[in-house]
């Protein structure tokens, strides 16, 4: 542990301010995004004289954005269920297995990870009126769905490849064909990596802008929203509105971190 | 062994990788209830014999019989063979119960019979209290146990072991190698045992094939290939002994007559002797040489000067300087028995018996 050479105090000091100043730059633009949202007044900026809750009340009051927060919702959980299923189909295709076409398979799944987020959205906007599919919820689950796929195949891949050959071959020396060997084994053994890759694109799509705005019917998801509501003037409203979104976020990332390395570990 | 039709029969099996030959023709019976084992270094197809027999590789040539069935291109889930695997391969998100009762479930079991053949298999290897423990929770010897439990819990008419003690500290090792010779004994099952370690294969089988390189370099019984090695591999691989390069000079009766160091030695030969003037080695093991001050009455003797002495607890080991000096022989002596080897000059001598003479 302690091999490392000793630093010397300046050093040290030197390494602690800009590692401090590295976390103001993060946080500094949170920490005032909240603030405002606690501001009674209109205009935002400082000085605040007085505090009030009033924005969270109109936020919880507001029909219309509690409806967007669960329709941004049910996108994420719909788009998740679809790139599990797909990526992990995916990540146990091509891992481990040497066949014609793997590495163009493998690209091929990859790759909407590295289109910008712009261009995937037109293309899809152009593909779906193409395919006559009208914008809403389901053009947005399938645009979605589509770019969240690779990060599943990606951690799913990575999971699988630490999988020692031995338990499916005890699993099949006990009787187990290959299809109860993958359903009692080798999914138990993905669950850390599905429940990690689930949480990353449930936050992904809940977080996405451009895609949805593109392929978005008359219902706004919750990012599109706020960007509604800006053009008419920033309020201390969408301060409140991202707070909760940011607070719930950070939860949900947190506890699934946490958990996912303890399931890691455990096995 | 047995007049009955064996177990097991290989016949002709051959693997081959790509150019590298894992395994040459291979033909073996293994007799019901026998513990076998496959001996031999790293690569020298031992590994094959028991993935090819557990169904995880199919042979380029030749065919498996299990039980008078051709189970050669059967999948592993249709074989009535289990197998316990180097890494134990236990399934770690299942309890030590779960685990064990995994081929149960397999193999269609209602559940009570399950829990019965369960609790029976636990018991017999005490894992009783360890039933709702995971893997992870448990030590090296007791996940040894519970991959043995496992594995014998479908009743599987063969039981394959691939150097499960491999995993264990030297302290433990032993009392497994115990313990699974008994429990070998206690379920009259075919052990296949394939290690490296040719200690724990004199102490456990019945019978050791030895291998290199694809092939059976011997076949026999542990005293057979302790005492009488066929090959100087075998003599090399098991046990430490002494190697004596000399000339052939015929036979007498089943012996063969060797020159060595300008004395004549009696020894045992194997089939296909060499012929008169070519060069041979034969194989004395350590304990076989006896000491004494006078000439002794054994038909072969020489006479050497003590060069070294290394204490080794019950006995101590010593090397004796033949002829010119530049051969050297090395033997026990007993301490306890007080046998003096204080002597600069001493005479060593064997029986003809101990004395294996080696096809190259």
């Amino acid at each position: 542990m302690n091999d490392r050479p000793e630093l010397f105090r300046g050093n040290r000091i030197f390494l602690a301010c800009i590692y401090w100043s590295f976390v103001l730059y993060v946080f500094v633009p949170l920490i005032l995004m909240v603030l405002m949202g606690f501001k009674d007044s209109k205009f935002i900026g400082f000085p605040i004289r007085s505090w009030t809750l009033e924005w969270y009340v109109g936020v919880f009051a507001d029909a219309e954005i509690l409806s967007t927060f669960g329709y941004s919702v049910a996108i994420a959980i719909l788009s998740t269920l679809i790139s599990i299923f797909v990526g992990t189909w995916l990540a146990v295709l091509l891992e481990g297995r040497k066949f014609w076409g793997r590495t163009i398979i493998f690209g091929l799944a990859v790759l909407p990870a590295l289109v910008p987020g712009i261009i995937s959205a037109i293309a899809f906007r152009i593909y779906a009126r193409w395919l006559g599919i009208e914008p809403g919820m389901g053009a947005i689950v399938w645009a979605h769905a589509v770019h969240n796929v690779p990060f599943v195949v990606l951690v799913v891949m990575a999971r699988l490849s630490t999988l020692p050959r031995s338990q499916i071959e005890a699993a099949r020396d006990l009787g187990a064909d290959p299809l109860i060997s993958f359903i009692r084994i080798t999914l138990p053994y993905l669950v850390p990596a599905i429940l990690g890759a689930s949480i990353f694109c449930l936050l992904l799509s809940f977080d996405d802008f451009v895609r949805s705005f593109f392929l978005g019917g008359y219902e706004p998801t919750l990012p599109v929203l706020i960007f509604a509501m800006l053009r008419s003037g920033m309020s201390p409203e969408i301060n409140a509105i991202a707070t909760v979104a940011l607070i719930l976020t950070a939860v949900v990332g947190i506890w699934a971190e946490r958990f996912t390395r303890r399931m890691n570990k455990d096995s | 062994m047995s007049d009955q039709t064996p177990l097991v029969r290989i016949e002709g099996l051959s693997k081959h990788f790509g150019d590298t030959v894992a395994l040459d023709n291979l033909t073996l019976d293994i007799a019901k209830g026998e513990f076998v084992t496959f001996l031999g270094p790293s690569g020298c197809g031992k590994s094959t014999t028991l993935r090819i027999l557990g169904g995880f590789e199919r042979p380029t040539t030749g065919r498996v019989i299990l039980d008078g069935e051709d189970v050669t291109r059967q999948p592993p889930e249709k074989r009535h063979v289990n197998m316990v695997f180097q890494d134990y391969a236990l399934f770690p998100h299942m309890t030590v119960a779960q685990n064990v009762a995994f081929g149960l479930e397999l193999k269609g079991m209602s559940r009570s019979e399950i829990r019965r053949r369960s609790e029976e298999i636990m018991s017999f290897l005490e894992l009783e209290s360890y039933a709702s423990r995971y893997p992870l929770q448990l030590s090296g010897g007791q996940r040894q146990r519970v991959a043995l439990a496992r594995a014998l819990a479908p009743d599987p008419a063969l039981l394959l072991l691939d150097e499960p003690l491999g995993a264990l500290d030297a302290k433990l090792r032993g009392q497994v190698q115990q313990e699974l010779k008994s429990i070998q004994r206690r379920t009259r099952k075919t052990f296949f045992f394939v290690t490296h370690d040719q200690e724990e294969a004199l102490t456990m089988s019945d019978r050791i094939v030895v291998m290199n390189k694809g092939k059976v370099e011997q076949d026999g019984t542990p005293e057979e290939l302790y005492f009488r090695p066929a090959s100087r591999f075998v003599a090399e691989f098991i046990g430490e002994t002494n190697l004596l390069s000399g000339q052939m000079r015929g036979t007498e009766g089943d012996k063969v007559v060797m020159d060595w160091e300008n004395t004549t030695l009696l020894g045992t030969a194997p089939a296909g002797i060499p012929g008169k003037g070519q060069p041979i080695t034969a194989s004395v093991r350590l304990e076989k040489l006896g000491f004494s001050a006078e000439r002794p009455q054994t038909a072969n003797a020489v006479q050497g000067r003590v060069v070294g002495k290394t204490f080794l607890g019950s006995r101590m080991a010593v090397q004796v300087a033949v002829g010119d000096g530049d051969v050297l022989l090395k033997a026990y002596v007993d301490v306890q028995t007080g046998q003096s080897v204080d002597d600069d000059l001493i005479w060593i001598g064997w029986e003809p018996d101990n004395m294996a003479v080696l096809n190259d």
